[in-house]
């Protein structure tokens, strides 16, 4: 992983209210330089607000919100050119083409033009520059959207679920993309409902629900919260399998796992860790897949 | 405020303007009325009819020769008259455009003379059968070219200028079409632009990369020059002049600035281009029939409230502009009145947009 060097995000005791509803509620942390920082939450836990406050777009109600040292959205003017978002929803002018809406961009960030077509190459979508957005996948314009937000060559970038819509082969190269941008020192802050996706790409993640961050560590640091004693699956040559446990108290079931493997009868053998998404059911007391309506 | 991003927006917004065919129906449809009404209604007035008193002691014939002169143009009626003063009072009473009084000869070598009593808000078709005058009074005498016409000046009270007597149809036409360009630009072209970014998420985007202000500017902009563009384009294809070039372009440009700050706060507000789309004709409606009724309201609480409203001084420095006559003489009240609204205008959209930044 990259080395981190000082906080380029940082946010103290933040909090942002519509009328009576807190979206954000006290929340802290601080992401550092190359480091990719997961926010992980459920729709509405306050992930995009956290988001918006963050690249400007609101005010939040009281705490401190500083990008690359600037506190936002005060010092915007200074921070714009130096961020740039691949939002949640497809945000492009459909009736223009892929290179219309990214010289769009390029003017407004004053960058050369060029840097626009080799956005495209770098998404794949170079051989589509002239098409009009209306006619693209869904991939297509999520791939462009990241396009979009390289063109400023951003120290920090925003990534509110990325890979939604992407077919796997997109989501991979993405993911490449992210530890390559990563290592060339880019702050990634990345939102994602992919529990997978969290757990390869981020240094750290942090779980926010109803506006509050109730834990926030490495993603190995977060599953060894949960971990219990060593639990295996075995599936045997005739197809049968067995859930064995290896803990001081099951001596039985660890000399059963060296009867079988030494008789020859094991075909696969799995280690059973606690996933990201065992430890956010655990803290946040439902999945990332459970309507908060059926909640509240 | 960047005027490099401002102009990218703008650029942005005309080429995305050009290919939403919502849009280009709604900036198309008044400059085509405009032609449409222009052709017919000049067409209509192909033989413009016209009514002089005639004072002709002498019998000089002189009703016959001014028949005789504008036939190819002008239906001609004459009314005899007794004397100046009963002329006076047709033409007072509007029964006649204007009068001529013939004059006796003092002797046979004098030139035939005669008095034109010519009020103040004659119409075009009456000015020019009075240029027809001289040659009648000469040719009715016999003696050509040795004639003197005077012209006497009918003061007209202000109540009595009527802008519909004074304006010919097609260009009254042409002018309410202007008047419904400038409100279907700023009231539903400018809101769905705004209503559009807002619903489809990419004001969000532009605010990643300019300021609020700016975003606003260049909508507004846009919508300037979708207005002003509009108006070029109907006058020249119609052919109207513009007698008071300030008064025309810039009435219809403070027309437009007055009305595109709340056409800005409707498509902020909004957020729904096809519901604006949808109630666009009833939104600029009321555009349309203020600003018409400066035609026809003289007095009355009317008068005061179309005084006060944006559509209606706008629509007067139009017609002020295109017509020699002035006839609503708009002076500096006028402009006050669309300054006013315009910064009505874009105060509330800064309230707002304030508000919903928060």
């Amino acid at each position: 992983m990259s080395d981190h060097g000082g906080a380029v995000v940082e946010v103290h005791d933040l909090h942002k209210h519509y009328g009576a509803t807190r979206a954000l509620d006290g929340i802290s942390f601080s992401a550092h330089a190359g480091e990719v920082f997961g926010l992980l939450g459920h729709n509405g836990a306050g992930k995009s607000t956290t988001i918006r406050v963050l690249t400007g777009r609101t005010r939040p109600t009281s705490g401190v919100a500083r990008v690359l040292g600037e506190p936002v959205p005060e010092a915007m003017e200074r921070v714009r050119g130096q961020i740039n978002l691949v939002p949640e929803s497809q945000t492009l002018y459909e009736r223009a083409t892929a290179k219309e809406n990214l010289d769009l961009f390029c003017t407004l960030y004053d960058v050369p033009r060029a840097r626009g077509d080799e956005a495209l190459e770098r998404v794949r979508l170079g051989h589509v520059a002239k098409r009009k957005v209306k006619t693209f996948s869904t991939g297509m314009k999520q791939r462009l959207l990241v396009a979009r937000a390289l063109l400023n060559a951003p120290a920090v970038l925003f990534m509110d679920e990325p890979t939604r819509g992407l077919d796997p082969q997109s989501a991979r190269e993405l993911h490449g993309l992210v530890e390559e941008l990563s290592a060339g020192g880019t702050t990634i802050f990345l939102t994602t409902h992919d529990m997978h996706e969290a757990d390869r790409l981020c240094d750290r993640v942090a779980f926010l629900a109803e506006g509050r961050i109730v834990a926030l560590d490495t993603p190995r640091a977060l599953k060894l919260q949960l971990a219990g004693p060593p639990e295996v699956d075995v599936v045997l040559k005739d197809g049968r399998g067995e859930h064995l446990r290896l803990g001081e108290d099951h001596d039985g079931e660890a000399a059963r796992l060296v009867e079988l493997v030494r008789a020859g009868q094991v075909r696969t053998l799995h280690s059973c860790e606690p996933t990201l998404a065992d430890v956010f059911i655990a803290l946040a007391g439902r999945s990332l897949d459970d309507d908060p309506q059926k909640h509240a | 405020m960047s005027p490099r991003r401002i102009g990218a927006i703008v650029v942005k917004d005309v080429r995305d303007a050009v290919r939403d065919g919502r849009i280009l129906v709604l900036l198309l449809l008044p400059i085509g009325l405009a032609v449409f009404y222009n052709g017919t209604a000049s067409d209509a007035n192909e033989r413009p009819e016209t009514t002089v008193a005639i004072v002709d002691p002498a019998r000089t014939g002189i009703a016959d020769e001014l028949r005789k002169a504008s036939r190819r143009s002008v239906d001609l009626t004459t009314i005899a008259a007794r004397d100046a003063a009963a002329a006076r009072r047709t033409v007072d009473a509007d029964d006649a455009a204007f009068a001529v009084v013939v004059q006796p000869a003092a002797s046979g070598d004098a030139p035939a003379r005669a008095r034109i009593l010519l009020p103040e808000n004659a119409t075009p078709t009456a000015q020019s059968v009075v240029a027809l005058v001289d040659d009648a009074v000469a040719a009715a005498a016999g003696r050509p070219p040795s004639s003197q016409v005077s012209v006497e000046r009918l003061a007209v009270a202000a109540s009595d200028r009527k802008p519909t007597d004074i304006i010919d149809q097609a260009t009254i036409l042409v002018v309410i079409c202007i008047v419904m360009l400038l409100g279907f630009v700023a009231l539903v072209v400018v809101p769905m632009q705004v209503a559009e970014e807002i619903g489809s998420g990419t004001f969000g985007a532009l605010r990643l990369a300019a300021t609020g202000p700016e975003i606003l500017a260049a909508k507004a902009l846009s919508g300037l020059l979708y207005a002003a563009g509009g108006t070029a384009l109907t006058l020249a294809i119609t052919g109207i002049g513009a007698h008071s070039p300030l008064r025309l372009y810039g009435g219809a440009l403070a027309l437009a600035i007055s009305l595109v700050g709340f056409g800005l706060l409707l498509g902020f507000v909004s957020g729904n281009p096809t519901q604006i789309n949808t109630w666009g004709g009833f939104i600029v409606l009321p555009v349309i029939a203020l600003g018409t009724a400066v035609l026809v309201v003289e007095d009355g609480i009317m008068a005061v409230v179309l005084d006060v409203l944006p559509f209606s001084q706008g629509t007067r420095l139009l017609f002020d502009g295109v017509s020699p006559q002035e006839p609503f003489a708009t002076g500096l009240v006028a402009w006050l009145v669309l300054a006013a609204w315009s910064l009505a205008g874009f105060a509330a959209l800064t309230r707002i947009a304030s508000r919903r930044d928060a």
